[in-house]
Formats: structure tokens, sequence, C-alpha cells
């Protein structure tokens, strides 16, 4: 299937290099292009946006004493945020534009993997893309996630993340796509 | 029906107004010990004296931030150390749209465009530190009593974020400290420890009255209008008051809701759309 994603410019960053290289490598397979600035930090000339969240397996938020640690954690939503918001008038202008947050399945589901400040992190993601889909959505612009569960491999989540960066993928927004094998037992 | 938290020492923090202080009274009518902790004297003042009438000599109130896990620790400390060890915790900070819309304007109210990222990390201290910093100052003492409970007064739009208005910082983090509460539930359960989530919707507080206030210059429109408009929204044809969400809380700090935890229920008159 042509997902029509040659020549679009993508940005994907994150602490987790194994998730970006692979969404790069299946992107450009596509024909996409990246956009990453040699500043490093902004991106305001790319059509898709990929922010990748931070993993620290087995992190416990009732263990944690420092409250930097939750803050750190919350940094990889507004990491993204920056992102998103340096990328969105473009978008507007040309009126199409993707947004994927890749996080940790546990935010819909606690049995599906055990690192409770990426799903806490990934929490906030969900409810930004409900208000980004309600205020933009109409410009042709959606936000998506893609949550990582059970042993998903890099490979996996970078196919879920193109296909919602394809044309084939204009009609969702706001929506998560878990990709954990069957991993997660919740069903809402 | 007898809740069986006689003698239990509840902390309410937000305790001296609207939900906390339903909440709080409900729990000095059931016989328990309560600190209410609010950032203003005036009002603690004024709804302890209501509450010492209620019940005299257990009720107590510490003026103090709840946002600050270190100011957190000290208000547990003094609680203890008043009442002895704590058994139930409430978390009732609200986060800055509300302000904001008693002000008419401010970081609280606002659009994904608009918005800088310093204002995520404000609420997120608002909602989310203030809520993890009472419960992990308070579950030592239930750990060691086997015995605990941890509700939060969340919102309704942690599960369906609120789009039809400029609502941005609640609808990204409410869901965080829903999950949250979820996740603590799990960890907890086995120490006899349970951890709910509350989603208010439609509850009448002097809060709420502001934010019609607002809403109706905002779309010029009148006040009664604005309240018109949001009460047709509710299936129960009605806004809730303060003392029936109090009334689940209160179930739910209860001995008989020992099997409920990890939960997040809506208090809205049944304007939540999700199954």
């Amino acid at each position: 299937m042509d997902l029509q994603l040659r020549g679009r410019r993508v940005s994907v960053f994150g602490p987790d290099e194994g998730i970006v290289a692979a969404c790069r490598r299946v992107l450009l397979a596509e024909g996409a292009v990246l956009a990453e600035s040699s500043s490093g930090d902004s991106y305001p000339e790319a059509d898709v946006v990929i922010a990748v969240g931070g993993v620290r397996p087995g992190s416990d938020l009732l263990e944690i004493s420092d409250p930097d640690e939750l803050y750190a954690a919350w940094d990889d939503v507004t990491n993204a945020v920056d992102a998103y918001r340096a990328a969105l008038p473009r978008m507007l202008d040309q009126k199409w534009g993707r947004f994927i947050w890749v996080g940790s399945a546990q935010a819909k589901s606690v049995d599906a993997e055990a690192d409770e400040l990426a799903a806490m992190a990934s929490l906030g993601m969900l409810g930004l893309h409900k208000v980004i889909t309600g205020e933009v959505g109409s410009n042709a612009i959606t936000a998506n996630a893609v949550l990582r569960g059970g042993i998903a491999t890099d490979e996996d989540v970078a196919n879920a993340v193109t296909f919602l960066c394809s044309e084939g993928a204009a009609y969702l927004s706001g929506i998560t796509i878990t990709v954990d094998g069957g991993a997660g037992s919740g069903i809402f | 029906m007898d809740y069986g938290i006689s003698g239990r020492v509840a902390i309410v923090s937000g305790g001296s107004r609207g939900i906390g202080r339903a909440i709080a009274t409900t729990f000095a009518h059931e016989g328990a010990k309560v600190v209410i902790a609010s950032r203003t004297l005036s009002n603690l003042e004024e709804t302890l004296a209501e509450l010492e009438e209620i019940a005299p000599g257990r009720v107590h109130g510490i003026a103090a931030s709840m946002t600050d896990p270190e100011s957190v620790a000290r208000v547990v400390a003094e609680s203890r150390d008043r009442f002895g060890p704590i058994s139930i915790a409430i978390s009732n900070v609200i986060g800055h749209v509300i302000d904001a819309a008693k002000e008419g304007s401010g970081p609280g109210a606002g659009t994904f465009e608009g918005m800088g990222t310093e204002a995520y990390r404000e609420e997120f201290t608002q909602l989310l530190i203030s809520s993890w910093a009472l419960a992990r100052a308070c579950v030592p003492d239930m750990q060691q009593q086997g015995w605990g409970r941890i509700c939060n007064i969340g919102s309704g739009v942690a599960r369906e974020p609120s789009t039809n208005l400029p609502h941005l910082l609640p609808n990204v983090v409410r869901a965080p400290v829903a999950g949250m509460h979820r996740l603590m539930a799990a960890r907890l359960a086995s120490d006899g420890i349970t951890v709910n989530n509350i989603l208010t919707g439609s509850i009448l507080t002097e809060r709420n009255r502001s934010y019609w206030v607002w809403l109706a210059r905002e779309r010029n429109i009148t006040v009664a209008e604005a309240t018109q408009d949001m009460t047709d929204r509710i299936p129960l044809g009605r806004f809730g008051e303060p003392s029936e969400m109090a009334a689940l809380v209160a179930f739910l700090c209860s001995d008989r809701a020992r099997m409920v935890t990890g939960q997040s229920i809506p208090v809205g008159g049944g304007g939540s759309a999700h199954l």
C-alpha cells in the first residue's frame, strides 16, 4: 500500500534511541525525509512530529522520594509540547500535519508493563491529543499515540507510528494504538 | 449505616471550602478525627468553628500549602502528633483553571496553540505533586495499621477532556493524576489500603458560580443563560451539592468499601459519556 508519505518532512526525537532510529528507518523507506534542524531542539519545518517518551523500567511512584524524578518524567511531556507547537504554524498553513506520541501501554492497563512514570507522562499526552484534535483537527492535523507494552520490538512500534502518519489514518485523531502483543487485559 | 471510621484520623486538603469542607463535615459526623488544611487562615477558622460544634475536640486546622511536598509532610506530622496515625487522606487541591476563571484570565485557561510549557509544570505541581506528596506522607501510617483510605478529588476531564472550553491544563494533567491513583491502588492493595479517584462533574460550589460569571462574559451571554446552558447538559437536570459528593467519598473511605479500589468514579448527575 502506498502510504503517501513521499517527501513528507518528519522529525523524530526522544531519549529512546532504538525507537527513534526504527521510526526513522521505516518512514524513510516510505519516502519521507528528515526535518531535523542542526540546533536539535526545535523543528519548525516538520510535517510530522514524533515524540518518543523515555522508559524507566520498574519505576514505582510510591518508591520515589524526590519530586524531581516526577518532574523529569513530566519533561518528556513538555518537550513534546514544545516540538509540537514549533511545528504547528507550518501545519496550519498547509492544512496537514501529524503529531504522534510513543508511550507506555501501562497508561491503559496496569498489567501491560511496569513503568509507572512513563504511564503517567503518556496519560498527559492522551489528554493533550484530545485538546489538539478539538482545537486544530479541522485543519487535517491529527494527534495520536502508540503505546508499547509486552515485548514489542522497536520495529513493531515504528510500523504503527508509520501507519498513523499515512493518508489511510487521516480520519483517526485522539486515539491510541496499543502495541503489546495482547499483554494488557483492560477492555476500555 | 455505620461507616466504621469512628476514631480514625482523616486529613482533608482544601478542607475549608466547597467540596473539601463538605467531606470534612461528613467525616466529623461519622466520628472521625478531622484535620483540614488550606492556604487561607480566615476560611479555615470559619470552617473550624462550624466543625467544632459537630465534633468538639476532634477537629484541627492547619494553614499550609498542600502543593509543596515538605509542607505536606509537616501537615501530616502535626496531624499525627495531635490525633495519632493517619488512616484517611483526601487530596483536594484545585488547578489553575477555576482560579483563573475567578480572575477572568490567568495561566490556567488556555489553548494548545497559545499556552507555554511553564504553565503545564505549574498545573502538574498543583494537581499531581500535591496528591502524590499527601499519599506518600500518609502511607507508612496506613501500612502500620493495615488499614488506609486514599481518595483524590479529581475531575471528569481525566476521562473525557473538555474540548469545547479552553481548559488545556486540567485536560492534560487530570488523566495522569487518575492514572497515578490507579497505579498506587495496585501497589497498596495488599496492605489493606484502598485508593480511589473522584471524577467530579457538575457540583455546585462557589468556584463553579464564579466560573459561570466568567463564562457568561466570555460568551457575551447572561449569567442565567450560562447557568441554564450548563444545567441542560446534565441528565439529572440539576447541579449536585457538595454534600452529595461527600456521600460517595465517605462511603469509599468506610470499612464497607474495603473491596473497592483503583476506581475513578464520576459524580456528575449522569453527565459522563464513557461506558
